[in-house]
């Protein structure tokens, strides 16, 4: 059998550990982890293999790797670990390395992985919103409240639309090199590209696989909410800047509320909410069996939910007329949406890009569809005993 | 004194239910004419004990039979101390196991009746023997923790301690060590070597006489008067104790064997101990130390055991590279991480250190490195394929060799000597003497006939273990406890935990003896075999069987009894082929009787079942309890061992017309579960001569048939007896039975 020399980098074993992978070590590798995970596929499975890569330091095992992004963090691994090893969490944190080693700008990783660096991190979108507010913008405008009067849609373009601009070109090179990385350490060097991306995004769609958590059968109707909600306010947002920036027509948002476009947002609005807030409740209600997550969970947990919350009440303090409290909080739903944008690479949500290319990826690259030896052995386990069982008990009662 | 005897039969318990009471009283004050009996609805209550406790002390009677449960049950309520007690098990030999109401289960009860009446007629109360001198000093061999921490557990209690250390001064291996493993719970931090504390109170001591330096000579006598003679620079001195620990520990196996790990290629490949040595000396000298466990263990080629220290030591010296160096790491690669008892705690907190890393392995190949490092070729890890570690120095985790351990190829030396010695005498040898020339391992230097040291056991691996399920600390010769590493390799915890276990075996073996009864197993039995020597043809059989070297001979060969040593279990008994070998509440005679006592009709099959008390005794009460149907042919009669089986009671038996026997003892072989060690063994080799005896009557042998079982074959046991008594069925029936 072929050689392979490994080395152990502790430094990696520590940065795993600090970045909510702290139960790293506590593994002896059983692999009750791998067995009782739904969504590892059967002959490539995770996360024992990494568990193992990572209390060794392996980072080299990590570069193009796709299996930690498969994982879905329905935490079923940690729920049954004998050893309170956490694997959910450790996959994690070492998402959030990869995260980090592929997203430029690496003084961004650090302000976002760093919860000492919290207040930073919300000050450099606060004085950007700040500064446009102040020279294009009016800080307390007089009469009806109107948004636009605090902050013209076009100043919200100028500093949005780049930020999500920069936001979407980092992630792309990170998910670029992140795919020149797994092309090359799996040897694959080509493949059905839009056949592959099309698969994978009807399979994220359609949320299947959070269908098979066990311990956390909500985290299928926690994320379903917010990943549509999400959907629905991107598509609300193009709708209105079509209107504006395309037909330079007047925004769709005045035409009231019975319009389909203000009940797709409205509706986004509190399902994003909802989404959020069932989150973090299965997150502290389950704390003992399946973690209680990391600072870059929460992180992100707080940012959306802020945005969510912030959102709804400008809007409810809009329409009551209360400017003196809508326009603050409007201030700090811009802020948080540049925030989210701005950070869209190197947060937790940057899994949209990289989960999407690893699933991408396993079609891509073909280990999607299982051997048949795999499938023949599976189905064995998974139907032949107790079909034979249920034949012996139904010959036994006739 | 005229025996009057008091038979109690209790109708609990399904009793009544399943014979007549009435019948059965009959049976014992018609046909076996005892002076009283009488019945209860539960015997074992207050008012069903007062009956018996009014009759004796109305001198009514002087010895009782209670008719009840087995004698396995309720021994707290019948205990009647000072009067001659039997038990008949009507419970689980008749109640529980058979047909209620049928003649065959009356005519079963009636003949435990006529067999308990006959057995206390034959059975008197001992008189205990007892030593004329007795020392009540505990003699302790080494002086590692195990032998201090045992002599301090023997002379707090208020004994005597006599502590003989080989090397010049005390302390051990523990001395050696950089730091111990913790030693209390949360069992997470090292901690500094304690063994200077132990040194400290052992030496002010006043119960303790240390003799460092020192070997033992020779040790003669019997436990409670041991003889012993200890050896060093200044000459031989005398000593005298009454039970020994042996705890001379252990020493590492050697590395040099260990050429596949790549030892002695280079001087960055050392062992555990040299590792502890660095350490100590404040200098590891290494940034990527990697830990081979099981380095020549559980090994064929080596020891093919696990030393269950290895994986501790180990974790211990990774905290040593740890704290050494905040970037150094410690790669551990082992088979199975094996850390005993509490410690998977102090596991779990090393586990944690980011820099000890461990995997699953084997090591293919220890190789230099281009680099000068050590290059280390690991197959079946979890990592993948084979992996190549490279470090700057590797540790050879290297397990525990007794020093009770005879160097290999030793016993096949003695072995041919012997053949010659047995061919140079004609059929005489004496195996001792080849022994005695060769001094291994010269640690007790016992003056037995049996030879100098402990028998070893073929699967204790040279340690002095004796039976690792029932007898912790007992070796086969009575008195001798062996504690520590030298009787099962252990971590320092467990050796001291051993060491107070052996000294407490050692105390109750001492006051046991002062009392004049036995120790384990029948620590509670007052009686001793006594020969009939005008009988005696001094054939040696007795000497040759007895398990414990019991039984030594005088110049003219006769046998006699150094009766300390012996442990009741009636080897002798069995051997003697004139039975002129009894105790005062059993004997060939007694049971003889009691076969004769039974009911044997022309009619009908009847067998006896010899059951060893220990082992498939409690099998039967087991099967009992889960009602098992058993034939109702079968007469359970209880031995001490089965080593108790002489030929001249299948004699008798058959001879009476009883169809066959069967005889259930345990399985044998050198791991054995018997308690006296071969006694089943040895009933088997007396049925050797089977044919002869039952030829003489013109019987078949296939009448007599020896089982094996274990205590946990009870459910095995209803198949065994049902098979058997199928093949008796087929046979005709016993031609004696119409004389």
């Amino acid at each position: 059998m072929a050689e392979q020399v490994i080395k152990p980098d502790l430094d990696f074993v520590k940065g795993v550990m600090a970045s909510g992978g702290e139960s790293l070590k506590k593994c002896y590798q059983c692999a009750t982890c791998s067995v009782v995970c739904n969504v590892t596929p059967d002959d490539h499975p995770f996360p024992r293999k990494e568990m193992v890569w990572a209390q060794w330091g392996l980072k080299e095992k990590f570069v193009g790797n796709p299996d930690v992004w498969l994982c879905h963090q329905c935490n079923d691994c940690t729920a049954y670990c004998p050893r309170g090893a956490q694997p959910g969490e450790v996959l994690g944190a070492i998402r959030k390395q990869g995260i980090k080693e592929y997203a430029a700008v690496s003084f961004l990783s650090d302000l976002v992985g760093d919860k000492s660096k919290v207040a930073l991190l919300f000050a450099i979108p606060a004085i950007l919103v700040a500064l446009v507010i102040s020279m294009a913008g009016n800080w307390a405008p007089e009469g009806d409240v109107i948004f636009s009067k605090f902050m013209p849609i076009i100043t919200i373009q100028m500093l949005f639309t780049p930020a999500l601009l920069f936001g979407v070109v980092v992630a792309f090179l990170g998910v670029k090199k992140f795919w020149t990385d797994m092309k090359q350490a799996n040897g694959v060097s080509s493949g059905d590209l839009k056949g592959s991306i099309i698969a994978a995004l009807t399979e994220i769609v359609s949320h299947k696989k959070f269908q098979t958590c066990d311990v956390s059968k909500d985290r299928y109707i926690s994320h379903g909410l917010v990943f549509f909600s999400f959907v629905a306010l991107f598509i609300t947002t193009a709708i209105g800047a079509v209107y504006i920036d395309v037909l330079h027509m007047e925004s769709p948002f005045y035409l009231g509320y019975g319009t389909p476009v203000k009940i797709l947002g409205n509706a986004g609005a509190i399902a994003i909410i909802a989404g959020v807030v069932l989150m973090m409740s299965n997150r502290l209600k389950n704390e003992a069996t399946l973690g209680k997550g990391s600072y870059f969970d929460w992180m992100l947990l707080s940012l959306i939910l802020t945005i969510g919350l912030s959102g709804l009440l400008a809007e409810l303090t809009r329409v009551a007329g209360i400017g003196t409290m809508a326009y603050p909080i409007y201030f700090i739903h811009l802020v948080s949406v540049l925030a989210l944008f701005l950070y869209l690479p190197y947060s937790k949500l940057a899994h949209m890009f990289y989960r999407t290319a690893a699933i991408s990826f396993i079609k891509y690259s073909g280990r999607d569809s299982q051997s048949p030896e795999v499938a023949a052995a599976v189905s064995a386990v998974a139907t032949g005993e107790p079909a034979e069982e249920e034949q012996t008990k139904t010959e036994q009662s006739s | 004194m005229e025996k009057k005897i008091g038979v109690y039969i209790c109708k609990g318990c399904s009793i009544a239910d399943t014979v007549d009471i009435a019948k059965l009283e009959e049976c014992a004050t018609k046909e076996m004419k005892v002076p009283v009996c009488r019945s209860h609805d539960a015997m074992c209550s207050p008012e069903g004990l007062n009956l018996i406790k009014n009759d004796l002390a109305g001198e009514e009677i002087n010895a009782v039979l209670v008719a009840a449960c087995s004698p396995r049950a309720k021994t707290k309520e019948f205990k009647f101390p000072g009067v001659l007690l039997e038990r008949a098990n009507l419970r689980e030999f008749v109640a529980w196991t058979q047909e209620p109401n049928t003649e065959d289960t009356q005519a079963l009860a009636e003949d435990y009746i006529r067999i308990g009446v006959t057995k206390t007629i034959h059975a008197e109360l001992p008189d205990p023997f007892k030593l004329e001198e007795l020392d009540k000093s505990v003699l302790v061999i080494g002086g590692g923790v195990t032998g201090m921490t045992s002599a301090l557990g023997a002379a707090d209690a208020g004994y005597n301690v006599l502590l003989v250390e080989k090397n010049e001064a005390l302390g051990g291996w523990a001395k050696k060590l950089h730091r111990q493993l913790p030693q209390s719970y949360p069992f997470e931090a090292l901690e500094k070597v304690g063994i200077e504390a132990t040194i400290a109170k052992v030496d002010a001591h006043d119960k303790i006489k240390v003799f460092t330096s020192s070997e033992i000579e020779k040790i003669a006598g019997v436990p409670g008067m041991y003889d012993v003679t200890i050896k060093n620079a200044a000459g031989s001195q005398q000593a005298k104790a009454g039970s020994v620990v042996l705890a001379a520990g252990w020493k590492p196996y050697d590395a040099d064997k260990l050429t596949h790990l790549g030892y002695g290629t280079s001087d960055k490949i050392i062992t555990n101990i040299q590792m502890e040595e660095r350490a100590k000396s404040g200098n590891i000298g290494a940034k990527k130390v990697a830990f081979i466990q099981c380095a020549g263990s559980r090994d064929a080629n080596h020891l093919p055991y696990c030393s269950s220290m290895c994986c501790l030591t180990s974790l211990k010296q990774a905290a040593y590279v740890r704290e050494s160096n905040p970037d150094a790491m410690a790669y551990i690669i082992y088979r199975d991480m094996r850390t005993p008892g509490q410690y998977e705690l102090f596991y779990k907190k090393m586990q944690d250190d980011p820099g000890v890393m461990l995997t699953k392995g084997d090591v293919v190949e220890v190789r230099e490195a281009a680099n000068g490092n050590v290059e280390i070729v690991i197959k079946d890890t979890f990592l993948g394929e084979h992996i190549v570690l490279e470090a700057d120095l590797v540790v050879l985790a290297t397990g525990m060799v007794p020093n009770t351990k005879v160097e290999d190829g030793k016993v096949a030396q003695w072995k041919e000597k012997f053949d010659e010695a047995l061919k140079a005498s004609g059929g005489k040898p004496d195996p001792n003497a080849v022994i005695e020339q060769e001094k291994v391992p010269n640690l007790l230097n016992l003056e037995y006939k049996q030879g100098p040291e402990l028998p070893g056991l073929e699967e204790a691996y040279g340690f002095a273990d004796s039976n690792y399920i029932c007898f912790q600390y007992e070796t086969q010769r009575t008195g001798i406890y062996a504690a520590g590493s030298i009787r099962q390799p252990m971590h320092m915890l467990g050796s001291m935990e051993d060491a107070m276990g052996a000294s407490l075996k050692a105390i109750q073996c001492i006051e046991a003896t002062a009392e004049g009864h036995g120790v384990h197993p029948r620590a509670w039995d007052y009686t001793y075999p006594v020969v009939n020597l005008q009988k005696c043809t001094s054939c040696k059989r007795c000497t040759e069987e007895c398990p414990f070297g019991a039984i030594e001979e005088d110049a003219k060969g006769t046998p006699f009894h150094k009766m300390s040593r012996c442990r009741r279990c009636g080897t002798c008994l069995g051997s003697c082929p004139e039975r002129v070998i009894s105790f005062s509440d059993f004997s060939i005679h007694q049971m003889s009787s009691m076969f004769k006592a039974m009911d044997v009709p022309d009619e009908g099959l009847r067998i006896i079942a010899l059951v060893c008390e220990n082992d498939a005794y409690p099998a039967l009460d087991a099967a009992a309890f889960k009602r098992e149907k058993i034939s109702s042919a079968i007469r359970f009669i209880p031995v001490r061992c089965l080593g108790n089986l002489n030929l001249a009671w299948i004699a008798d038996a058959l001879s009476r017309g009883i169809d066959g026997m069967i005889l259930l003892g345990c399985k044998f072989g050198e791991n054995y579960q018997c308690h006296f060690v071969k006694g089943s063994l040895l009933a088997n080799e007396r049925l050797g001569k089977l044919q002869e005896t039952l030829g003489r009557l013109m019987l078949e042998p296939e009448r007599v048939r020896l089982e094996q079982l274990s205590i946990q074959d009870y459910d095995k046991l209803p198949t065994i007896l049902a098979d058997y008594i199928e093949e008796m069925e087929e046979m005709e029936p016993n031609p004696f039975k119409e004389f």
